[in-house]
């Protein structure tokens, strides 16, 4: 209490001063109004005198002779004054242009003045209301502040625990993920579909997703590696009902691939997925197939062998490239690309390289070698300059173990802009590859022995398929060859 | 050690008076160029009443100087240019002094508490 009293007295000294100082600005404002007042009534005097200053041509007066003295005079020259201006400033001029003058003067002074006037009244209200202040405050006129202290009892007496917000599970169970995986496999090309086809997902919005799937695709990757070594004979105990079914039954020619890619057109994405064994999809339903789709969403890379053993590749892989179409020619592609394949037996690397001869299924007899030309969709090699060609072969021989690769950067240059080219050159429909993929005549009798071949040579190979692809660049080969790979095929078969 | 908080303080509470001295001559300064400035307003304003037939004179020391009417105006206008860059200028000094003296007045309660604390619970008559 003796707290509050002392600071209802502090409060009141406050108020005296403040009430001091608005009443010595309203003094203040009082003097000089009345200063104002006196000039103005000075100017008044003059104008009269002005008025009837020229009204005779002389005057009698007594001129003022030092303090004390004055002496008879006359005043000529009655319509004739000189007027101080200011600022050390005098003019000539008539009794009439002096009284305009004076005018001028007097409204100055009458703004001044009422300047003045204005501010005097705010603060003599302030001054009532500071009074009124203290009236109050001194609980004069029967009013109290009703004041209430907040104690310092911030122990709330909650029952039980205090709750805890939890977050949300960051890793979920990897069999939960596992399930998930497959229904957006399942889902990936239509989702996928429509997001391309709507067009909503922002930039941003498609790469946090794309994080997300990448980070769920490693997760699904460990899983893949530990059933694959689990039975390296096939058996992918990880693979699910759905997977198998499009394996051995469900023809994926008109399922997942094809739709998915037909929207691609529409996104923002160029297609870069190379459809490698597109081709061969078309075979049989018992071939071993690569699908390749084209989604925007999860895109999944399956490796389909015979033998049911399935091997998903992340749409990292896509994504990469598509950071490289951004970038125009990133170099981390081919090596990014080598990283996803997880291949961590011999026979894994078989699976990845199918050849189709005559219809039938024919594993590839050495990875080292390009495949064969009559079954290759990218056979056409004619477009492209011998130069080029010689270097490809080059290219070819000492790195064909990374065909894959190679045909897929060689799409990403020659396929860009593929969605829009098409229609445009129907006819050239082999040029989109001329550039890149180097044939060779099947070599059968080389055993695979070879085939582990460190995946460590993509960066090398990149650097390769730069200048390859400058070579390609010239501007005037390059329109024609704007077909995508599907595209061709599809001509061909029609 | 109280003796020597004590030096410095007063070294400190000088050169704030200095500055505070500083800030009301400029201040004094700038209400004066104020003044000027509505009186070259003035004087402006009334050049404009006059004629060309009206002879305007200049007092410069005990006499007064004959001059021209257009003269005369471009001189008030060029002085009003002058007073007004004069204005500015006192402003931004003002401004920056403000300021120094701000920290000054930090400084200076500081070192009184220093003070005060050296010398127990007694005050310092500073």
């Amino acid at each position: 209490m003796a707290e509050k009293g002392n600071s209802s007295t502090e409060q009141l000294v406050g108020i005296d001063r403040l009430r001091e100082e608005h009443q010595k600005v309203v003094r203040d404002c009082e003097s000089r109004i009345q200063h104002w007042n006196k000039v103005s009534g000075d100017y008044e005097a003059l104008a009269d005198r002005l008025k009837t200053l020229p009204d005779q041509l002389s005057y009698d007066i007594m001129v003022p002779f030092g303090p004390l003295a004055f002496m008879p005079g006359k005043l000529v020259h009655t319509n004739e004054v000189t007027v101080l201006l200011g600022d050390n400033w005098f003019a000539k001029c008539s009794a009439k242009q002096a009284q305009k003058i004076v005018d001028h003067r007097m409204k100055y002074v009458q703004r001044e003045l009422d300047d003045l006037h204005r501010t005097a009244k705010n603060f003599e209200a302030r001054v009532g209301f500071v009074k009124e202040l203290e009236h109050v405050s001194n609980s004069e006129g029967g009013f109290v502040d009703i004041k209430e202290e907040v104690g310092n009892n911030e122990a709330v007496v909650t029952k039980g625990k205090h709750r805890i917000a939890h977050k949300p599970n960051s890793k979920p169970k990897l069999d939960a993920v596992l399930d998930l995986d497959e229904e957006k496999g399942e889902s990936g090309g239509e989702s996928g579909d429509e997001g391309s086809r709507k067009g909503i997902l922002t930039e941003e919005e498609l790469w946090a997703r794309l994080d997300e799937l990448e980070r769920q695709e490693e997760q699904q990757d460990e899983q893949d590696r530990l059933s694959d070594t689990a039975d390296t004979n096939g058996e992918d105990t990880s693979s699910s009902s759905e997977e198998e079914k499009e394996g051995d039954a469900a023809h994926p020619v008109n399922g997942c691939p094809k739709p998915s890619w037909t929207s691609v057109p529409h996104s923002k994405l160029p297609p870069s997925r190379d459809m490698i064994e597109e081709e061969d999809e078309e075979e049989g339903s018992c071939l071993p197939t690569i699908y390749f789709s084209h989604t925007v969403e999860p895109k999944k890379v399956r490796i389909n062998t015979g033998k049911n053993t399935t091997l998903k590749y992340s749409e990292r892989k896509e994504q990469k490239e598509h950071s490289k179409k951004k970038k125009k020619n990133g170099h981390n592609n081919g090596h990014s690309h080598h990283e996803l394949h997880k291949i961590t037996t011999p026979a894994d690397i078989y699976r990845l390289f199918v050849d189709v001869k005559n219809g039938e299924p024919i594993p590839r007899k050495s990875i080292l070698k390009s495949r064969s030309r009559e079954n290759s969709v990218c056979s056409d090699t004619s477009e492209s300059s011998a130069a080029d060609f010689e270097e490809r072969r080059i290219i070819g021989r000492s790195f064909s173990h990374d065909e894959a690769t190679h045909s897929d950067t060689s799409d990403g240059i020659t396929e860009e802009d593929s969605p829009t080219a098409v229609p445009l050159h129907p006819a050239s429909r082999f040029e989109a590859f001329s550039g890149t993929v180097v044939e060779k005549d099947p070599m059968p009798t080389v055993v695979p022995h070879l085939t582990i071949a460190p995946p460590a040579l993509p960066t090398i190979l990149e650097r390769k398929q730069e200048e390859v692809a400058s070579d390609v660049a010239p501007p005037a080969q390059e329109p024609p060859k704007r077909v995508s790979k599907f595209k061709a095929a599809r001509l061909q078969q029609k | 050690m109280a003796e020597a908080i004590q030096k410095k303080l007063h070294s400190e509470m000088e050169k704030y008076t200095q500055m505070q001295k500083d800030v009301s001559k400029s201040m004094s300064a700038r209400q004066k160029l104020e003044a000027q400035l509505t009186e070259n307003n003035i004087v402006k304003e009334e050049l404009g009443l006059l004629e060309s037939t009206n002879t305007v004179y200049k007092l410069i020391g005990p006499v007064l100087v004959k001059q021209d009417l257009d003269e005369a105006k471009a001189t008030v206008t060029k002085r009003l240019e002058y007073i007004n860059g004069e204005i500015q200028r006192y402003e931004t000094l003002l401004k920056e002094m403000e300021k120094k003296s701000e920290q000054h007045r930090e400084v200076l309660s500081s070192l009184q508490q220093e003070y005060q604390r050296a010398q127990g619970l007694t005050v310092g008559k500073v």
